[in-house]
């Protein structure tokens, strides 16, 4: 009896916990989900705009010639509440990129994981910036 | 003798009058005061930053059909679950709602852009009910046939298309909007809303889209020039700020992410606004549109002030919008394909 | 005694000259005319403005023109045996249906000296962009206007002062400037519509504006800047009724020295002033994306 409660309770958490990722994105529409790309690169630039940034990479091809890729990414505003800025991914970082390609097959995918080549995520966590805790949250009472 | 220092006196303070320009004493100021939530003209200050921090959706989900509250217990598992999640957010390992699968095996929708992409805010337990929506009883939008149908088209169109031209894609992929109706709480765990007042305004600054409503507040009718916005008129009721809103323009044959808060002539929404703590402002929006709706429901929605470092960032999205075009390319692609078969 | 009392009914038949004189030019207005005061005791500049003059066509003095893009005049001697009258200018052809409607109106500069001090490569620049009005200009694209565009285009903005926190709501691409009253921190990435930081200097709203992308223009004749821009603007109260907006214009990249921008903003106090929306992206989807698609909406047809 017992057990299923919990269980229950624990079911009805989930119910509300699942949030959508965002209201907009004809992500079918772009790219395709049959043709998953996993690209190693060096940044040119990243346009901090809405509701997708876009990070220009870099990608030395098996043959040693370079391709310029644009990578789409989710909303910037969400990492600059958790201290990242458009200094945060600066020219020259090396990164790995995890997602799909776009559906007319040019240089374009979007960015679901980015990592650095060591395996770490990008723009995980808060840069350290925190929560202050100066009688300014009312919401902290 | 005396009559000349009459004469020099006058002509001097004439001078003095001429040269030194009429001032008024300004009224004694008074700062605005946080601990009475008055503004500095004594209405109440609804002033900062604002967002739904709550988990809890629009519409009564049907394994809770018949109730409309939870008890503590599920709120405290609920509240558990959720701050394990965000833990694990910020350690960079997903939580069981969005997992981090590998490419190969994770399904698209819903799992486009890991969590670290996604502005998961403050996971808090703002309410203990099981909808937003408060009435009708059955927390269910009472959509018109016609606009079940709509909602059910979209649905299946969403992120499907076809997409064949600039017309197709939802008036968020086109950076124009996502309406008033759930302007104050929509969002993946709401959007930013500042509100500023002065006097005689009452102004919300969305972060979506830059969308804004400066809402007079001086008892002014309504005027007749339709907007996307509506022509929205506000009024002091005691503590709550009262704002009606009608003379939308029809843009019912756009796409919209969600029907429900699309535009038509016949739309008309009463909002009111109280604050109710330092921390909450209870919202109630009242949506009464006979174009998509067999009558009124009404919507309550607990919004949370945020530490006042927050900001409102600037949204420039139509001039960055490369998934425009890219969408489009995409669609030819389809097309293409689907003709060379 | 006597020499005393003329002496002092000279002067101050001086001064009261004097003063009353300095009341016609306008810098005598600015210091001496005091606005009133918001609940909370600063200068209240809380309404309805507009800007009142050709600067958002061209912010230096021209001429008229017959259209904002135009094609070369050609001239006389170049074809053999031609010795007739040549056009000066010609509307674009892609512009010149719109006839008259189209034209640009002469107007006085707003530019202090009239002369823009750019930098020599970027001399050049400009007049590329002129040139190329119709690819470049972001107003046509109905992208945000930038500062201080946004402040002489041809629409009302209104100036709404909170605690902490004045906006500005600009009609054009629904654009709102933020101005932070108090310590904020920095803006996490270049805008196109800057971040702004304000204080009062006397009945002066000073904002200092940084932050800048460097998309936008300055008008409609192809001035522009870097993402090194630096704009400082002055907000004085002259009357009930007028602002005094002065603008310097700082950019290390683009120009040689800083450089000023000054011109009255008139209080819109028509009984239903307000301003509206204008938004304007639905306006260029066909302009920017029509071709694109497989299907044409203007003209249903198949794009090829």
């Amino acid at each position: 009896m017992r057990t299923t409660l919990v269980t229950l309770i624990a079911g009805i958490a989930l119910i509300f916990v699942t949030t959508r990722v965002s209201a907009h994105h004809a992500f079918a529409a772009e790219f395709d989900s049959t043709k998953p790309v996993t690209l190693r690169g060096t940044v040119v630039k990243m346009e901090w705009i809405n509701p997708h940034t876009w990070i220009h990479l870099d990608v030395k091809t098996p043959k040693g010639t370079v391709e310029r890729w644009m990578v789409e990414g989710g909303p910037p505003n969400a990492l600059y509440r958790r201290g990242f800025t458009q200094k945060s991914l600066p020219q020259g970082s090396e990164i790995v990129v995890e997602g799909y390609r776009a559906k007319d097959g040019s240089l374009r995918c979007n960015g679901r994981d980015l990592t650095f080549a060591d395996g770490r995520r990008l723009f995980v966590g808060s840069s350290g910036t925190g929560a202050p805790k100066d009688g300014r949250d009312a919401s902290e009472k | 003798m005396r009559y000349r220092s009459l004469i020099l006196i006058g002509v001097v303070a004439i001078a003095g009058a001429i040269a030194v320009p009429a001032c008024y004493a300004p009224p004694s100021p008074t700062a605005s005061s946080p601990t009475t939530g008055r503004t500095a003209w004594g209405d109440p200050d609804l002033q900062g930053v604002w967002r739904y921090e709550g988990a809890i959706p629009l519409e009564r989900p049907s394994q809770l059909e018949g109730r409309d509250t939870l008890t503590a217990e599920e709120v405290a598992a609920r509240e558990r679950v959720e701050k394990e999640q965000e833990a694990k957010r910020l350690e960079g390992v997903e939580g069981a709602a969005v997992g981090r699968r590998s490419v190969a095996e994770s399904p698209i929708r819903g799992n486009e852009y890991n969590s670290f992409w996604q502005d998961h805010g403050r996971p808090r337990q703002v309410s203990n009910r099981t909808s937003l929506i408060v009435d009708p009883p059955d927390g269910q939008l009472p959509f018109t046939p016609n606009a079940k149908k709509a909602e059910a088209r979209a649905a299946a169109r969403y992120g499907v298309g076809p997409f064949e031209s600039y017309l197709d894609p939802d008036t968020g992929e086109r950076c124009l909007t996502d309406g008033v109706t759930g302007m104050m709480w929509q969002g993946p765990n709401g959007g930013h809303n500042r509100i500023v007042q002065s006097p005689g305004y009452v102004t919300i600054l969305h972060e979506e889209y830059r969308d804004r409503r400066v809402i007079p507040v001086d008892g002014r009718p309504h005027g007749s020039i339709r907007q996307w916005f509506g022509d929205a008129v506000g009024r002091w009721e005691g503590e709550t700020l009262v704002v009606d809103t009608t003379n939308f323009v029809d843009r019912t044959n756009y796409e919209w992410a969600n029907i429900w808060t699309r535009p038509s002539e016949s739309l008309h929404l009463v909002e009111r606004f109280k604050r109710v703590d330092a921390a909450t402002i209870e919202y109630t929006v009242t949506v009464d549109d006979p174009t998509t709706f067999t009558r009124a429901w009404t919507a309550m929605i607990p919004i949370t002030k945020l530490p006042d470092d927050t900001q409102i960032y600037e949204y420039a999205c139509h001039e960055g919008n490369y998934a425009m075009p890219n969408l489009l390319r995409g669609g030819r692609t389809d097309a293409a394909r689907t003709s060379s078969r | 005694m006597r020499a005393i009392f003329w002496i002092t009914i000279i002067v101050a038949s001086a001064v009261a000259g004097a003063a009353f004189w300095t009341h016609l030019p306008v810098s005598a207005q600015e210091k001496s005319y005091t606005p009133p005061r918001a609940a909370d005791g600063v200068p209240d500049l809380n309404g309805i403005w507009q800007a009142l003059n050709t600067a958002n066509y061209d912010i230096q003095s021209h001429p008229a023109r017959p259209a904002l893009a135009l094609i070369p005049a050609s001239p006389r001697s170049a074809t053999p045996g031609l010795d007739r009258a040549t056009h000066v200018e010609l509307p674009a052809p892609v512009v010149r249906p719109l006839g008259a409607v189209g034209g640009v109106p002469a107007g006085a500069g707003i530019v202090e000296g009239d002369e823009i001090p750019y930098q020599p490569w970027a001399v050049a620049k400009k007049k590329e962009n002129a040139d190329h009005w119709l690819e470049r200009d972001p107003e046509i694209k109905c992208f945000m206007p930038g500062v201080p565009r946004a402040t002489y285009m041809p629409y009302p903005f209104q100036i709404l002062q909170g605690t902490d926190k004045i906006l500005i709501a600009y009609e054009f691409a629904g654009a709102t400037r933020t101005i932070h009253m108090s310590t904020v921190g920095d803006s996490p990435s270049s805008t196109w519509m800057g971040w702004s930081r304000g204080h009062w200097d006397g009945n002066t709203l000073v904002v200092d504006v940084t932050d800048f992308n460097e998309e936008t223009w300055f008008d409609r004749a192809g001035n522009f800047h870097s993402d090194a821009l630096h704009v400082t603007e002055r907000y004085t109260p002259v009357s009930p009724h007028h602002l005094m907006y002065e603008v310097t214009i700082e950019d290390p990249k683009v120009f040689t020295r800083p450089w000023k921008m000054r011109m009255p903003l008139y209080r819109r106090f028509d009984a239903d002033a307000q301003i509206r929306e204008y938004k304007c992206v639905e306006f260029v989807e066909q302009l920017l994306y029509g071709q694109l698609g497989v299907v044409d909406p203007a003209t249903g047809t198949i794009n090829k």
